[in-house]
């Protein structure tokens, strides 16, 4: 297919995911009992004022049939209105302008240091003998294991309480950022490692490999020409997977080191149970993941022209 | 699988349903039972794991924590593999259209990640263990579905069941015999793998406040409590954390001695 | 005439882990000459190869190793590295794994040139499209942009020839590079080796099949369990063989061997008028009937009108390059495939599976034998737990009420019984082949169909399984439509011919006619590319 009609396809389908995401909060949101203004002021129950309700059923359009709100709905998302937060009290786009940075550059980062990490691990277990290959997987599958919100205090009882090197809190320079990363990146690292192990494996046992040492070339070319990009190829496909996780891990993070982002928003927006927040952030991590696979899966289609279809 | 593996995987699993089923066997103390004086008590003979602000012992809070934990696990794993099985199944053997359908949804769960998925889900439910099993299991859904799609999809034109119809074997015996144990097996490695990641989600939801209310004994919520005094007291972080890692961890170990492969997500 | 010497081995043994693979063997390569190791598989063949370049991956010890004047036993990897493609190359079996997938071909060949010269750029993409052209490839710029997934089988072919030949290597040695090709890419890359070999440069040659090895080998040496069972010149081996085991390698090739000659000890006995349970195949109508067969995927016309008949209790092969269409026939003849047009007839009823009630009874009067068994049985079964689904139609995988036939099955197809609770992935390809022979006659067949049954296997595992094919087709009366590329096999294993091409049927009459007098063009050609050992 060329490239002009998989650029269409990827398109059209993220649009087709995008608005199933939509349609099924909106369903959600019928589906609260009780007052549907109140619901999306802070639930059943809430403690809105009744200007804030009315204001909110003006705005929804909640006196009409639910067809008509519905599309008034798609309509108001598709020109990135995703109305007033209720416990913030500003427009959810300009809450999610503010923080969203923070947080898709922890991720961005956080990804970057997983793939290197998982790099030199495999190349370094290319070279160990039995016992070492046994003790790396077996620290891979404990990396891969631990969960966000206890590596990071660990992490940061040991830089932070024991050994003084790094702070817990982000006080501005680029040290608060450290262990963030490395809390979100060890785990992913682990699971990389996995993947890129196993076909790096493969690759650099197989007949080509054999082949091009025929030629002349040492195991660090061999590495570099053919091993590397066999050995990225399935971690490339699970990326979109991984950076939606990196967001997910992204919210734990954010709370244990108290820094602002995407994360602490939308704790508090679900505690308060804001819907346009949750909504605004949702149908946000929704694209994400749809841009991240499209590049994710451009790049596979250049190393790999051949591959399969799904 | 050698011997001893075999033996180790089953004595784990007998360990954790010793901790789950019966806990008072292992931790005969009241996991709720507060005792001001002896708070922040470090770990030693009285108090294997220490104490915490309440002066209640961390060990028997572990053990008796173990129940919570893996049901969640459990429940999830089994909706999200349900799930997985029913959609792969369909989008496996239906016309294009439908299998077009199907992926999209899929791809619309797997857009969301867990933990996200779970947040929406109680944004709109209010926090408990029911919307934790639902996000987790709607969540790890979608990329077991794949796993049972593609499975079904290479299958169903492999050359074992091109030779089942030689030998005059009909559709439902081709399926019955072949297809559905061929599809599944590598499910069941992955199965246990799931249960340690569903352990590990849901015990996130708690540590972010969301998932069982204190002051019971899961161990998302002792590790968050135990992150105020983690300068005070660092056992009250340690100890459940391990709990939590080495459930996962022998999850892995399991599914990976059942031939479960990592690329397979 | 002196020639020079190339390669002097002396004393060379190779072991892996204390576990020795080849045992003290001498030889030499000479320039513009040929030599052949053959043997099969595990005889220690390519582990000699590889340690003549330092990539056996072993301990290797020699009394000499003398590799174009530099004494191999002691070379640093760097030194290896100098030599590697450029005094000596490699090519290997599989063109489509030999060279890397995610690559194109012409990076993978330049990729030679970095190594050994300090040409630019440019300098060097002109000598890979110099080399591309040596080989005869077609639109040398456009393929060396391609991958070899992209390549058909002959340009993969070249492909990999062209990047052996890059360093303009003194010798290069051929690891099984024509085993599991057809006749023409066969016929390729033996020309190839021999404007090598004019061009001066010495070639090894490994290989298990002498009848490859016999018109190009100046040399030839016999390996087994590690040694040399014997060596000489080409033509003393083949006329005056003098070690039993060398006599069983030739009497394996069924080049010119007739019919029902036995190619292996565990053949049929020979006899000049072979008994059959079937009688007169005249007064019945024959066991396969198949009229104006015609199938297209898009496209593309992968069959048009074949049409043949196989007369009860006889073979009829069907011969053909990849992509004749014999593959698509035969699953057309299965019912695996529904023909655009045209009918299939099985003992004289329309075979039209697709009517539930006829289905079992019907389909079972007709079994198939593939290339690769493996991929045919379900990996969850062991040996026993195979025949008895076989045996009780699907119902039942481990009744004890089976276990006779199950072992009478064995029996006839000469397995052991103790393999019964192992996984055909644990049986060699010889008994692999004899399990899905087994599976396939349980329902008693009267038609097997069997495509490219051999080609997967060495010559001399070959030759016991086409043994076992004939008694049985002795003793049950079985016919057999016989499908392949090798023209050995199928002169030796058929009563009537057809050739394909392209999708038609291009000739077809007795054995003794079609290879005797060709008629058309294209069997005439096809004929003259098949190497012949007698």
């Amino acid at each position: 297919m060329n490239t002009l009609a998989w650029a269409g396809r990827k398109v059209g389908g993220a649009l087709v995911v995008l608005w199933l995401v939509a349609s099924a909060i909106f369903i959600a949101i019928q589906l609260i009992p009780g007052d549907p203004a109140e619901a999306i002021m802070g639930g059943p129950g809430s403690q809105a004022s009744a200007q804030a309700l009315a204001a909110a059923r003006a705005e929804y359009a909640l006196d009409q049939p639910v067809i008509t709100q519905y599309l008034l709905y798609l309509g108001k998302l598709a020109t990135f209105d995703f109305g007033t937060s209720y416990s913030l009290k500003q427009p959810v786009t300009q809450v999610m302008g503010e923080v969203l940075p923070n947080t898709l550059w922890l991720s961005l980062m956080a990804l970057a240091a997983a793939w290197l990490l998982a790099l030199c691990f495999s190349a370094l277990a290319m070279r160990a003998g039995r016992i070492g290959s046994q003790v790396g997987n077996l620290l891979e599958i404990i990396a891969a294991a631990v969960p966000h919100f206890w590596l990071g205090a660990v992490l940061i009882m040991l830089f932070s309480s024991a050994l003084g090197w790094l702070p817990a809190v982000d006080n501005g320079t680029g040290h608060g950022l450290v262990l963030p990363i490395l809390t979100l990146a060890l785990p992913l690292a682990g699971f990389l490692t996995q993947l890129m192990r196993d076909s790096l494996s493969e690759a650099m046992g197989s007949q080509f490999a054999l082949a091009a040492r025929a030629r002349g070339e040492s195991r660090l070319k061999l590495f570099w020409r053919h091993g590397l990009r066999h050995a990225t190829l399935p971690a490339l496909s699970l990326t979109g997977w991984a950076f939606s996780s990196l967001l997910s891990g992204a919210v734990v993070v954010e709370a244990i080191f108290a820094r602002p982002g995407l994360g602490r928003s939308l704790l508090s927006a679900v505690l308060a149970r804001d819907i346009p927040m949750v909504t605004g952030i949702a149908l946000f991590s929704a694209l994400v993941y749809i841009v991240v696979m499209a590049i994710s899966e451009g790049i596979e289609r250049m190393i790999n022209p051949a591959g399969e279809s799904r | 699988m050698s011997r001893t593996a075999k033996i180790c995987c089953l004595l784990v699993i007998g360990l954790w349903l010793l901790m789950a089923l019966a806990p008072s066997v292992l931790a005969p103390g009241d996991p709720l039972a507060i005792n001001p004086t002896q708070a922040f008590a470090k770990p030693g003979l009285a108090h294997f794991f220490g104490t915490d602000e309440s002066g209640r012992d961390i060990y028997t809070r572990v053990i008796h924590g173990a129940g919570d934990s893996l049901a969640i696990g459990l429940a999830a794993t089994a909706l999200g593999m349900g799930l997985a099985i029913v959609l792969g199944t369909i989008a496996a053997l239906s016309p294009r259209w439908l299998d077009e359908i199907i992926l999209r949804i899929l791809e619309a769960l797997y857009a969301i990640p867990s933990l996200l998925m779970a947040l929406l889900i109680i944004a709109f439910t209010g926090p408990g263990v029911g919307p934790a099993i639902v996000a987790v299991g709607l969540s790890t859904a979608p990329g077991y579905a794949r796993l049972v799609r593609s499975q079904i999809r290479s299958l169903k034109n492999s050359e074992m069941l091109e030779a089942a119809t030689v030998l005059g074997r009909g559709t439902w015996r081709k399926s019955r015999n072949h297809l559905i144990p061929n599809a599944l097996k590598p499910l069941l490695a992955l199965v246990t793998l799931g249960i340690g990641q569903a352990v590990i989600w849901a015990a996130a939801l708690s540590f972010l406040g969301l998932g069982t209310p204190p002051p019971a004994p899961e161990w998302g919520a002792m590790l968050s409590a135990g992150r105020t005094y983690l300068h005070l007291a660092w056992w009250m972080s340690l100890f459940p954390g391990l709990a939590i890692v080495s459930v996962a961890v022998s999850a892995t170990l399991i599914g990976r001695a059942l031939g479960g492969k990592v690329k397979s997500l | 005439m002196s020639e020079q010497t190339l390669i002097t081995v002396k004393d060379l043994s190779v072991s892996f882990d204390g576990t020795p693979a080849v045992k003290n063997i001498s030889f030499t390569v000479q320039a513009g000459k040929v030599l052949a190791l053959v043997g099969e598989s595990g005889s220690g063949k390519s582990v000699t190869a590889r340690s003549l370049l330092g990539l056996s991956g072993g301990t290797v010890t020699a009394s000499t190793l003398d590799i174009c004047g530099h004494d191999a036993r002691s070379l640093s990897d760097r030194a290896w590295q100098k030599i590697r493609g450029n005094t000596l190359s490699l090519i290997l079996q599989d063109a489509l794994m030999a060279l890397d997938p995610l690559r194109p071909v012409g990076r993978e060949i330049n990729d030679g040139l970095k190594e050994h010269t300090a040409l630019k750029s440019a300098e060097r993409k002109q000598r890979v499209l110099e080399v591309l052209k040596s080989v005869r490839m077609p639109e040398p710029d456009v393929r060396a942009k391609q991958r070899s997934t992209e390549l058909s089988g002959g340009m993969r072919q070249r492909a990999l020839i062209a990047q052996a030949l890059v360093g303009n290597p003194q010798v290069v040695i051929a690891d099984e590079a024509t085993t599991a090709l057809d006749s023409q890419l066969t016929a390729l890359v033996l020309s190839q080796l021999r404007a090598l070999k004019q061009q001066g440069r010495g070639i090894l040659m490994i290989s298990h099949d002498l009848a490859q090895v016999a018109h190009l080998a100046d040399d030839i040496a016999v390996m087994r369990h590690g040694e040399f069972v014997e060596s000489g010149p080409t033509q003393q081996i083949l006329e005056h063989p003098q070690h039993d085991y060398t006599r069983k390698l030739l009497r394996a090739v069924p080049s010119s061997v007739p019919r029902f000659t036995a190619l292996s000890d565990l053949g049929a006995e020979e006899t000049t008028s072979p008994a059959r349970k079937i009688q007169d195949s005249e007064q019945h109508s024959p066991a396969l009937s198949v009229k104006d067969l015609s199938k297209s995927f898009g496209k593309h016309l992968a069959v048009s009108s074949v049409s043949f008949e196989l007369p009860r209790g006889k073979t009829l092969g069907i011969v053909g390059e990849s992509g004749s269409g014999k593959t698509t026939t035969a699953r057309m003849v299965l019912g695996l495939e529904k023909p655009d047009s045209g009918t299939v007839e099985l003992l004289g009823e329309r075979f039209a599976p697709s009517t539930a009630s006829q289905r079992q009874n019907l389909r079972e009067q007709m079994g198939a034998i593939y290339q690769n068994p493996l991929g045919s049985f379900d990996p969850r079964y062991t040996v026993g737990q195979l025949l008895t689904d076989a045996l009780s139609r699907g119902k039942s995988k481990r009744a004890s009420e089976y276990r006779k036939p199950v072992t009478q099955l064995l029996e006839q197809v000469e397995l052991s019984a103790d393999l019964l609770a192992r996984n055909p992935r644990e049986l060699s390809g010889g008994q692999r082949q004899r399990l899905a022979i087994a599976r396939a006659l349980a329902p008693e067949p009267s038609v097997l169909v069997l495509d490219e049954p051999v080609s997967a296997l060495d010559v001399s595992i070959q030759a016991t399984v086409l043994d076992l094919l004939d008694r049985i087709q002795l003793e049950t009366g079985t016919s057999y439509l016989f499908i392949s590329h090798d023209l050995s096999v199928i002169e030796h294993m058929s009563d009537t011919v057809a050739v394909m091409h392209q999708g038609k049927l291009i000739e077809h009459g007795d054995t003794a006619s079609i290879f005797g007098s060709p008629q058309r063009e294209y069997t005439q050609k096809l004929l003259s590319a098949m190497p012949r050992l007698r």
